[in-house]
């Protein structure tokens, strides 16, 4: 079975985070990723590693690019909005010179809109989403999730939106321009919690810290951390689970009176954790079948049995070193082995292959 | 008149909860005709998962529930009865797509696996996106999106920094990732089946998603056996970084200083010229004490006029919006993120619009999430063929229902 994008040739432009994780389950899926660089610091080291495998390397002058974004099936980039067009790639231009095209822009906050010239890091496109008023401690500042999420949901949602517009293209002749922005994302993600406050005009929903409730909550365990997340079909299991006689008092019956006595319930199941490890916790969700977890490291995870046996890791070496890191999305479609090029490795090569010699 | 992508595809969603449909939302979105089943006796538990007193049909009611299942059909299908089953493989036929987010084990004990579903439709695909996966020893483990955050190693790499703990995100984070990823999972397969004519069986594990998320951090792990340490707000390359007070109550601005002419610029704005030649190096090594100089300017002014100011200089920084706030974002609100749809039973109020924005195809939301079998009669019989009487008999027998059978909260 050939990978399913074989064939399908993409241009990356500007390649910080949003437009070069869409990228990279394009390339890993077989599409031919052509990366034109971003400014020299738009990556670590580590990100390069990980983001960077398996694209084609490329340093052109703007005139070639535009050549280039012509020969390609898909555009993905995320520079400021208008940049495009200042380099003389014009979206809309190039709409209309090949319209199977799809290009899929990922900025901050869209391409025509108040905030879009505004300045942002993944930092600020997380504060402006939505998501960090929620996050963390409610007796301190709101909380940046780990990692770099804000930009790395611009590349997920990329990476379907550039295959949905592209099916479109398939399907209809016609491509697209994608228009993403990173705090849209994020506003259309607000769980419960977006729509509560909008319908029932509570106001703002509160940073939860650990603890939405306390069946639904992270505690300290015995070698960590560990969490549960019980909804109302498996309360009797965990309290079946916990054994604490005082559970199956009247006042921890039903959600509301349970909600009185969170404090109390909360301090049960301290105890609980508190007298286990990770291991033991979740080896106890699984066996019966109470949604429990435990919280773990990439360096735990690097030796987790499951992802062992469905060989979620690929590794990547280079004369520097080598290293693991996740690799297929999902299973079921060919995933190609990665390579790592340097800076411009490839612009010979992708100008033959693309653009026939023309160069 | 453009058409969208999707259009002329069926989708039979068998997904609950949020992570699933998360997915078949914006695969409807997307043009795809997505026809929602649930059975009387197992219905999608957000339609009830906020408790509605005084409500008589608390299922057709949440705006919870209609966020995240906008532009679908309801088809309410008994599927542990045999006729229920039979009609739901009679929808399989008729349709390019299952897709399903149950426990791992569960499709297979409804004799609804892969197998049986490509004896009826040769070509289907399905998409499977358990919380660990189909296989291996935490296969059959309930994977919620706070459980996927900590068992990705996301959790790992929150906190403050000063007390050792680890937090959850304030949303079931792993849920809409992992839904995002199934909707690209899905229109992957369908470009794979385009070119070859095969379908496929995608086997997406919730937790192997999220965990896409924080590549580099596993890049570091493997390298060097280290984990980052908790950060707080700051970041490593762009010094000063945090998220200030600003007035009002529990209202915060984000800002991020990337070199040292921004810094600059900052400081003269907040009036500390005295700080402007720090250097990266300095300012790290004083960043309690210069948050306390930004904070002192930034608990002045409102978290919009401070961000305001800051981005009038070329300074990265962004007022922290709330969910009451967010809909009042003049940014959103001037692209028309937020619509309005009627429903039949709730008065009209602000929903996200789709996020995945071709500008030419111009999809948008449509309509309300459907009524609990709404489109039974619609799909039951105008596409399966069956007459009334049959559709009758099949409400008689509990192999169809209206409403769900002994509703209780979630």
């Amino acid at each position: 079975m050939a990978p399913p994008l074989t064939g399908v040739r993409v241009l990356e432009i500007g390649g910080g985070i949003p437009a070069a994780f869409a990228t990279r389950w394009l390339a890993g899926f077989g599409a031919e990723v052509a990366r034109s660089e971003g400014p020299a610091d738009a990556l670590t080291q580590e990100e390069e590693w990980y983001l960077l495998a398996r694209k084609h390397r490329i340093e052109v002058d703007d005139a070639t690019l535009r050549q280039l974004a012509l020969a390609a099936d898909i555009v993905v980039e995320d520079q400021k909005p208008g940049t495009l067009r200042a380099c003389g790639l014009d979206p809309e231009e190039l709409r209309r010179e090949k319209p199977a095209l799809v290009i899929v822009s990922i900025t901050p906050f869209g391409q025509e809109s108040p905030y879009a010239d505004w300045e942002a890091t993944n930092l600020v496109a997380f504060a402006m989403g939505g998501i960090m008023s929620l996050t963390g401690d409610p007796h301190r500042p709101p909380l940046l999730t780990g990692g770099k999420q804000a930009l790395y949901l611009g590349g997920l949602h990329g990476f379907g939106a550039a295959l949905a517009a592209y099916f479109g293209a398939l399907q209809w002749g016609e491509g697209d321009w994608v228009d993403l922005s990173l705090q849209e994302i994020q506003a259309g993600m607000l769980e419960l919690y977006g729509p509560r406050s909008e319908y029932e005009g509570t106001g703002p929903s509160p940073r939860s810290g650990n603890h939405v409730r306390a069946v639904w909550g992270l505690y300290p365990c015995a070698d960590g951390f560990a969490g549960v997340c019980a909804l109302e079909r498996q309360i009797p299991a965990l309290f079946a689970l916990i054994g604490d006689p005082a559970l199956r008092e009247e006042r921890f019956a039903t959600l509301e009176s349970r909600a009185e006595h969170d404090d109390e319930l909360q301090a049960i199941l301290y105890n609980w954790f508190a007298e286990r490890t990770k291991a033991e916790i979740v080896a106890l969700g699984t066996k019966h079948r109470v949604p429990l977890g435990a919280v773990l490291t990439p360096l735990e995870l690097l030796e987790n049995a499951t992802l062992r046996e469905r060989a979620f890791f690929e590794e990547v070496r280079t004369p520097e070193g080598r290293a693991e890191m996740p690799g297929r999305p999902f299973l079921g479609l060919e995933w190609t082995p990665p390579f790592l090029e340097s800076p411009g490795e490839s612009t010979e090569r992708v100008l033959a292959a693309w653009l026939g010699g023309a160069e | 008149m453009r058409r969208l992508p999707l259009e002329g595809i069926r989708i039979a969603d068998l997904t609950m909860v949020w992570a699933g449909p998360f997915a078949t939302k914006i695969l409807a979105e997307m043009g795809a005709e997505v026809i929602k089943v649930e059975s009387p006796y197992a219905w999608d538990l957000v339609r009830t998962l906020i408790p509605q007193p005084g409500e008589p049909e608390p299922w057709n009611s949440s705006y919870y529930f209609n966020d995240y299942n906008r532009d679908k059909k309801s088809v309410t299908l008994h599927l542990q009865h045999p006729r229920g089953r039979e009609l739901f493989l009679r929808l399989v036929e008729r349709s390019d797509v299952v897709i399903e987010n149950y426990r791992a084990d569960v499709l297979d004990r409804l004799g609804l696996g892969y197998e049986v579903l490509r004896e009826r439709k040769r070509d289907i695909i399905l998409v499977s996106m358990a919380g660990f996966g189909k296989t291996g020893p935490e296969r059959d483990q309930v994977g919620y999106g706070p459980i996927i955050e900590q068992m990705a190693g996301l959790a790992s790499l929150t906190g403050y920094g000063d007390d050792g703990t680890p937090y959850k995100t304030g949303i079931s984070y792993g849920d809409p990732v992992a839904g995002a990823a199934a909707a690209g999972a899905v229109i992957l397969a369908l470009i794979h089946r385009r070119r070859t004519g095969e379908g496929c069986f995608i086997d997406l594990a919730q937790r192997e998603v999220l965990a896409t998320m924080i590549g580099e951090s596993f890049v570091l792990a493997s390298r060097f056996g280290r984990v980052p340490s908790h950060r707080g707000n700051r970041d490593d390359r762009f010094v000063t970084q945090g998220v200030y007070p600003a007035r009002g109550e529990d209202r915060w601005v984000a800002i991020s200083v990337r070199s040292d002419s921004e810094w600059k610029r900052l400081a003269e704005l907040i009036g500390r010229p005295d700080l402007a030649p720090l250097t990266a190096a300095e300012r790290r090594a004083r960043h309690d004490q210069l948050d306390e100089a930004i904070a002192a300017w930034t608990r002045e002014r409102s978290a919009d006029d401070a961000a305001e100011a800051l981005q009038q200089r070329g300074i990265p920084a962004g007022p922290v919006r709330d969910t009451a706030d967010i809909h009042d974002d003049p940014n959103l609100n001037a692209r028309g993120f937020w619509v309005k749809l009627p429903h039949p039973r709730m008065r009209p109020w602000r929903q996200p619009n789709t996020a995945w924005r071709l500008r030419e195809a111009r999809p948008h939301p449509r309509r309300h999430a459907p009524l609990f079998g709404e489109h039974n009669r619609e799909v039951l019989c105008g596409l399966l063929g069956l007459s009334e009487a049959e559709l009758e008999e099949l409400r008689r027998e509990g192999v169809i229902g209206d409403a769900p059978v002994d509703p209780r909260f979630g």
